[in-house]
């Protein structure tokens, strides 16, 4: 076993398998350790993501707390969610973004620094989900500040979110900064 | 109870719910009598705009005495002043005032504030009368629960951007040497949900703690008005990310009541087995998180691992994490039990991780002592505050709807409503795990049975004007829903009540006295929804 990580570590490659419990088939698995490279790439081997309910129901936050157990342990993939928005890289919003937090939304959005991304983190921060069309929410988190990606799902699954902060870093050229 | 029946002016009976309505004068002394002599609990307290149908708006207050099923709902009908047609619209004012409820039963205080800003109702008396669930950019006398009732973008907007001072909120402030201020929120540190905490503080010590909450305000009562009973149920799934389960089988059994749908064995059987299900993951998530509080990493991440393990077979046996899409008016949409044998050998490997991790916590010194005498809420505030569930029966209230109210399977099984005295975060902690054996166990009991009939028993028609209430116990205590239909069988009203909108208001008791870096472990001990408080 030794060896195979020893072997894993010269190849720089992923030396912690996911565990069973993970549920990743095998070429999402690769896809995932794309995402570090990634990640090593363009933010310097760190992510720092902050989160930010924006009227959201809970089940949102508690997949991107799942995120952190040592199932999932995104840690290891150079990511962490930080507890301020001025230490963050990435906005990642859930919640339809009821109209009393736009507010705090968009203040959280300007004390986050330059260069930033922000993602849409389910359905109801994609379009407003089950929430489109009351009269306390605005819909979505692009009609308050710029999104720059979205993950559907409601929730979406720890997995899921994952793969979309992938999907979102295959399309952000390096260098981000100016 | 006599004396209750004689004054009024009108009764009904449907199920175990009894609609009492009185006169003005006696709604006071009707609600008095209950609370003080018959030591009843307030379940909940709503309105209704029934002008269209009765010409006047409806306040219900809901009660039950502890050892009764049996609810009863004092009703006060509000007459609308008369008005020259095409005359002035309505003013706030005395005519559209009921008597305030709070000084007597302190339990009312929310929801009083709730009704006058959903409805315009003024709780006359009311000790605080500031706005409850809009903050000060809301336009003022704008009442969204009344049927002709309607934002203009300009005002939305305005709302949203939150600089306007429409009706001011005024932060209660202490005064004396050495205090000083600390404001929290809305966005936290953590991946929590947003509220604002204003403390007053003395050194390190929480002198004054006043939450501001309703950030999360979606308009889902209203919400619900427009959408059908059948499609509500995707709604009231999402009323509350980790009670899923347990507000849409409430709101599916208010709406089964009200049309006089039965349930099959098989549904009953099935839907308790998935409230169980989710109150287990629930306790185990919530004394793991306590860990996080006292810096216990390890705990935590026991914590996480096992609870991570229940959702993961949640997701097997119903294809979602949160237990979401199964439950449905008439029954439950899944096969549930071809999913036995998994679900057994899961509880197995969680009954063993489980004891492991209340060893190592119950043998952490450092853990414990940092969990006892804090956050203490005595068991008076949590009676006269309405306090529910969990927080309520760590402070000796045996208070349980499984019980006082027995619905689905649970009349057949055998189980505690399991109470503590001290009422502090290590008492909470342990009703949890007191809880969650009961909870091990009759999964396991119900595991064991053989049941009949279809998945779901189909829907009927909904007589014109029906109503009803639904209930369970979810994990953070009892759910509670109200429905009623318009001529055509459509929604009129659903009234939601989650547990949290009752315990939001013991918090800053509970705290009182700590110190500041303890808040965030008392706060965690509750566990309380924003969403679900602030609907
Ligand atoms: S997308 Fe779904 S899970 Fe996420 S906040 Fe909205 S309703 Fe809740």
């Amino acid at each position: 076993m030794i060896k195979g990580i020893l072997k894993n570590i010269i190849r720089r490659k992923q030396a912690i398998r996911f565990p069973e419990e993970f549920q990743v088939p095998p070429d999402q698995e690769l896809e995932i350790v794309d995402l570090k490279k990634k990640i090593h790439a363009i933010f310097r081997r760190s992510l720092r993501i902050r989160q930010v309910d924006a009227g959201s129901c809970n089940a949102c936050e508690w997949e991107c707390t799942a995120l952190t157990n040592p199932v999932y342990d995104i840690q290891r993939f150079g990511m962490d969610f930080v507890a301020s928005p001025r230490h963050a890289d990435l906005l990642l919003v859930t919640g339809p973004v009821s109209r009393q937090m736009e507010l705090a939304l968009k203040k959280t959005y300007l004390a986050t620094p330059d260069p930033k991304l922000v993602i849409a983190c389910g359905d109801c921060a994609r379009d407003g989900g089950i929430y489109k069309g009351s009269y306390a929410v605005a819909n979505g988190v692009a009609r308050v500040i710029p999104v720059d990606g979205c993950i559907p799902g409601c929730p979406p699954t720890p997995t899921a979110i994952l793969k979309g902060l992938l999907d979102l870093l295959r399309y952000t050229r390096k260098p981000l900064d100016t | 109870m006599e004396k209750l029946l004689k004054k009024a002016i009108n009764i009904k009976d449907h199920l175990n719910e009894q609609y009492i309505e009185v006169a003005r004068d006696d709604f006071r002394d009707a609600c008095r009598y209950l609370w003080n002599e018959k030591d009843a609990i307030l379940r909940l307290m709503f309105a209704v705009d029934e002008r269209s149908i009765s010409g006047s708006f409806k306040v219900h207050a809901v009660f039950s005495i502890p050892g009764m099923d049996r609810f009863f709902i004092i009703v006060l009908s509000l007459q609308e002043p008369v008005r020259p047609a095409h005359g002035p619209e309505l003013v706030e004012g005395d005519d559209l005032s009921f008597p305030s409820l709070t000084v007597d039963i302190p339990a009312a205080h929310w929801y009083e504030r709730e009704i006058r800003d959903m409805f315009g109702l003024n709780p006359q008396d009311h000790p605080d009368p500031r706005r409850l669930v809009f903050h000060e950019s809301f336009p003022a006398r704008s009442y969204p629960l009344r049927k002709d009732w309607a934002i203009t973008d300009s005002d939305a907007k305005e709302w949203g951007e939150g600089m306007a001072e429409k009706e001011p909120y005024r932060f209660m402030q202490v005064e004396g040497e050495g205090i000083y201020e600390i404001p929290v929120g809305p966005v936290h540190a953590g991946i929590i949900e947003p509220g604002h905490f204003r403390f007053s503080a003395v050194g390190e010590t929480i002198f004054f703690l006043e939450p501001r909450l309703f950030y999360t305000h979606k308009g889902t009562e209203k919400l619900f008005e427009s959408f059908g009973f059948e499609d509500g149920v995707n709604l009231a799934e999402r009323v509350s990310g980790t009670s899923s389960f347990s507000h849409s089988a409430a709101y599916c059994m208010a709406v089964e009541r009200m049309m006089g749908v039965h349930l099959t064995e098989k549904a009953e059987a099935a839907r308790t087995l998935l409230l169980e299900m989710e109150r287990l993951y629930n306790h185990i998530g919530d004394i793991g998180n306590l860990c996080a509080g006292t810096g216990l990493t390890v705990g935590y991440a026991r914590g996480a691992v096992i609870k991570e393990k229940l959702m993961q077979l949640n997701q097997r046996v119903t294809g979602s994490r949160y237990l979401r899409g199964v439950n449905l008016i008439g029954g439950i949409s899944k096969e549930i039990f071809p999913h036995s044998d998994h679900i057994r050998s899961t509880l197995d490997i969680v009954t063993k991780e489980y004891k492991g991790l209340m060893k190592l916590l119950l043998g952490t010194v450092s853990h414990i002592e940092r969990l006892e005498n804090t956050g203490v809420l005595s068991r008076e505030i949590a009676r006269k505050l309405g306090a529910t569930g969990v927080s309520a029966r760590a402070s000796g209230i045996p208070d349980d709807i499984r019980h006082a109210h027995p619905h689905l399977f649970y009349d057949r099984l055998d189980f505690e409503a399991n109470t503590m005295a001290a009422g502090d975060v290590l008492a909470r902690m342990m009703v949890r795990t007191a809880d969650l054996e009961c909870s091990i166990s009759i999964i396991r009991t119900i595991l064991d049975g053989r049941y009949q009939g279809e998945n779901a028993a189909g829907t009927r028609a909904i007589p014109p004007f029906a109503a009803s209430l639904g209930y369970t116990e979810g994990p953070r205590g009892s759910i509670f829903y109200w429905v009623m239909a318009d001529h055509a069988g459509g929604v009129f009203r659903v009234k939601l009540r989650s547990p949290s909108f009752c315990n939001w208001p013991v918090v800053p008791f509970a705290v009182h006295g700590n110190i500041v870096p303890d808040f965030p472990l008392c706060n965690k001990s509750f566990n309380l929804s924003y969403s679900g408080c602030d609907m």
